[in-house]
């Protein structure tokens, strides 16, 4: 890869750790749903680098202008949450960080593996993999191997779907 | 990685530059002018804004959200499947495949029509039996 | 096709011969963006005032240059001067936001418009998804940007906007699904390809190879894609979140000089892009009814190729921005409930409906188009 794009995969990767860090322990809220946009995108750029084009123009749709939205709504739309501050402080910050240390490194352990795993492989063979475009490979994954989630999401759709009216109905 | 996606990254580039730089050239055009005696209130038609700026939850929006973002799923679930859907037709297997999808989509055409009949895409719920008819 | 696909910035290399692929890549996102997107915005505020004025049988702007034209010097200058006020409690951040999200997502999808065939900016493998994936990232922009003015009114605009944004997403979404399942791929400028010459086995480039005449469910989609494409951008008669009586100005309100110049620009630069995607998937891009370029009389000079090429696409487009601006004095808004309720019970079962109906025609009758169909059975 030549220098620039090193650049912006740096940029992304940076952007995406900062929004996030922000997200977690920025005191106003609004601005940690905006920090989540931006986590969004960051990780959309991440998708392109790893060669999934097509997730990551999914990622956009789907988070970006999507579930940032309903957090958008939900934020401006309840005060008593937009008024809430970070509660855990001093003390009480103890165990959130032991625990997020532990889960970060567990989480770490697994991924370093897989990733041992995938840098094992010839670079050249990467690097063409990543140029392919993924969306005809994952429809025929979805048509294929992977038919049963595929039909067994819309189940789980529909009952996002119905669940989240009922809730909604009045009383 | 394509190589179109580095023009698409110039082209995200210079957009977002756009807003500031004219922001900036409208910033050194303009006269330099001292806020006196207004009071940057918010806009109501000269009115003194009531009360705080906050608008009494409405569930319809969060709701329409939601359905959004199922619906959303739905269908980046269904372009792949649609970009190899005229391949399936030349080989011949295209009922299969037009099957698959017909389950796929169905199944949630089902929940949305669910959703109308109970009358949950209604905007304004209960409009018909909450104003007596006048 | 493939791991090269930035068209535009190939054929400038190769014009000019020297220089790395991502000086040309910025060049012509530059070129597009600075004189073809903005451009646009500010003609495109012109046009509407003498479209609106011919509409209204009155004259319009005539008093600056010849026929008005310096009009919109005028107008740039005059935002570009305003003071730049944000409302006491208003936010800063969010003020400065809010624009750059809507021009971003409005000029960052001129990277896939098939302007030509040499002069797609990106012709990436995800082109449709990518188009709109980004003309999504518009509605928190404009939800972010009515929160950040502390004005209840504008809050409210801004909520509804992003609301009927996303609903209208949906059949905007199924609608681009059918051009899909014809085309077979997601692609821009192959889709555009298949509507002409290099596909056609004879009478190449004519307008019934069109994915508008393909099959009659493609021909309700593209209306169905381009009345999604006039909510999306807030037009009449969907413009509720803007609108002049009810809202004083809805999500725009508190926006002043530049800022609101900004809103303007990327709400016209959502109006192109909308109907050059209505352009681009149903109306068949840059062919030219019955002439195919490449192999005409006699041999053409490529520049010239693309020359005519995006003559043509910008013709068809443009004539789509015309009936956008002409429906805005045709049509009564929409309230909100209608316009929540056209969208779930109406746009969103016809798109499907219309999915569906490609799905079996596709099936039924081999992928052939309408006119193919005809020719097979004369000879």
């Amino acid at each position: 890869m030549s220098a620039g794009l090193k650049l912006v995969l740096l940029g992304a990767q940076a952007l995406t750790v900062v929004s996030a860090i922000l997200v977690a322990f920025h005191p106003n809220i609004l601005y940690a749903s905006v920090s989540l946009l931006a986590t969004f995108a960051g990780v959309a750029v991440l998708f392109v680098y790893a060669g999934a084009d097509f997730l990551a123009g999914v990622q956009v749709v789907v988070y970006v202008g999507g579930v940032t939205i309903l957090i958008l709504f939900a934020v401006m739309l309840t005060q008593w949450l937009y008024e809430m501050r970070l509660r855990d402080v001093g003390v009480k910050l103890l165990m959130p960080c032991i625990l997020g240390v532990l889960f970060f490194s567990s989480l770490f352990k697994v991924l370093g593996g897989l990733a041992a795993w995938v840098l094992a492989r010839p670079p050249e063979g990467l690097e063409k993999f990543a140029a392919l475009p993924k969306t005809e490979p994952i429809g025929e994954a979805l048509l294929g191997a992977y038919l049963l989630p595929f039909e067994a999401v819309t189940v789980l759709l529909l009952g996002a779907l119905v669940g989240a009216v009922w809730l909604a109905r009045p009383k | 990685m394509e190589t179109g996606f580095i023009t698409i990254f110039w082209y995200l580039v210079v957009a977002g530059l756009t807003v500031p730089l004219m922001l900036l050239v409208g910033a050194l055009l303009r006269p330099r002018q001292r806020n006196v005696g207004r009071s940057g209130a918010a806009y109501e038609c000269g009115e003194d804004p009531v009360g705080s700026p906050w608008v009494k939850f409405n569930i319809r929006f969060y709701l329409v959200a939601i359905v959004f973002i199922i619906f959303d799923v739905e269908i980046a679930a269904l372009f792949p499947v649609a970009t190899l859907y005229k391949k399936a037709v030349e080989s011949g297997s295209a009922g299969l495949v037009f099957a698959e999808i017909f389950a796929f989509v169905g199944l949630l055409l089902l929940g949305l029509m669910y959703c109308w009949v109970r009358g949950d895409l209604d905007w304004v719920k209960g409009i018909a039996q909450a104003r007596p008819v006048k | 096709m493939g791991a090269n696909s930035a068209a535009f910035a190939q054929s400038l290399q190769t014009w000019i011969g020297a220089g790395p692929l991502w000086l040309w890549a910025l060049v012509s996102a530059a070129a597009v963006i600075f004189l073809l997107a903005l451009p646009f915005g500010g003609l495109a505020t012109y046009a509407e005032r003498k479209i609106s004025a011919d509409f209204q049988d009155r004259i319009g702007p005539n008093r600056v240059g010849p026929w008005g034209l310096f009009q919109i010097f005028a107008d740039l200058v005059k935002m570009l001067a305003k003071e730049d006020f944000i409302p006491k409690g208003a936010d800063r951040f969010l003020f400065n936001l809010a624009p750059a999200l809507v021009v971003i997502g409005a000029c960052g999808a001129f990277a896939v418009l098939p302007l030509g065939r040499q002069l797609i900016g990106a012709d990436v493998n995800i082109g449709i998804l990518y188009l709109f994936a980004i003309t999504t990232v518009i509605a928190p922009g404009l939800l972010l940007g009515s929160w950040g003015s502390q004005n209840k009114w504008s809050l409210l605009g801004g909520m509804r906007a992003a609301a009927q944004i996303v609903s209208y997403e949906i059949p905007v979404a199924l609608s681009i699904l059918p051009v899909v399942l014809i085309s077979g791929t997601l692609q821009v400028g192959l889709i555009v390809d298949q509507q002409g010459w290099s596909w056609a086995s004879s009478a190449a480039g004519t307008p019934h190879f069109w994915n508008l005449f393909h099959n009659p469910f493609c021909f309700l989609s593209a209306f169905l894609l381009f009345v999604g494409g006039l909510a999306e951008t807030n037009r009449i008669p969907f413009d509720l979140p803007e609108a002049e009586s009810e809202l004083v100005s809805g999500f725009n309100t508190e926006f002043s000089g530049i800022r609101f110049g900004l809103y303007a620009l990327g709400e016209f630069c959502d109006v192109f892009v909308m109907s050059a995607m209505v352009t681009a998937l149903y109306l068949g891009g840059w062919q030219i009814p019955f002439i195919t370029l490449e192999q005409f009389l006699f041999p053409i000079p490529s520049g010239l190729i693309a020359l005519i090429q995006f003559t043509v696409f910008l013709l068809k487009t443009l004539f789509l921005v015309f009936v956008v601006m002409w429906l805005r004095w045709t049509l009564p808004r929409l309230r909100v409930d209608q316009l929540m309720g056209l969208c779930w019970k109406g746009l969103v079962p016809l798109a499907l409906f219309c999915v569906f109906g490609t799905a079996v025609w596709m099936w039924v009758f081999g992928g052939r188009s309408i006119a193919q169909l005809i020719a097979g059975f004369g000879g």
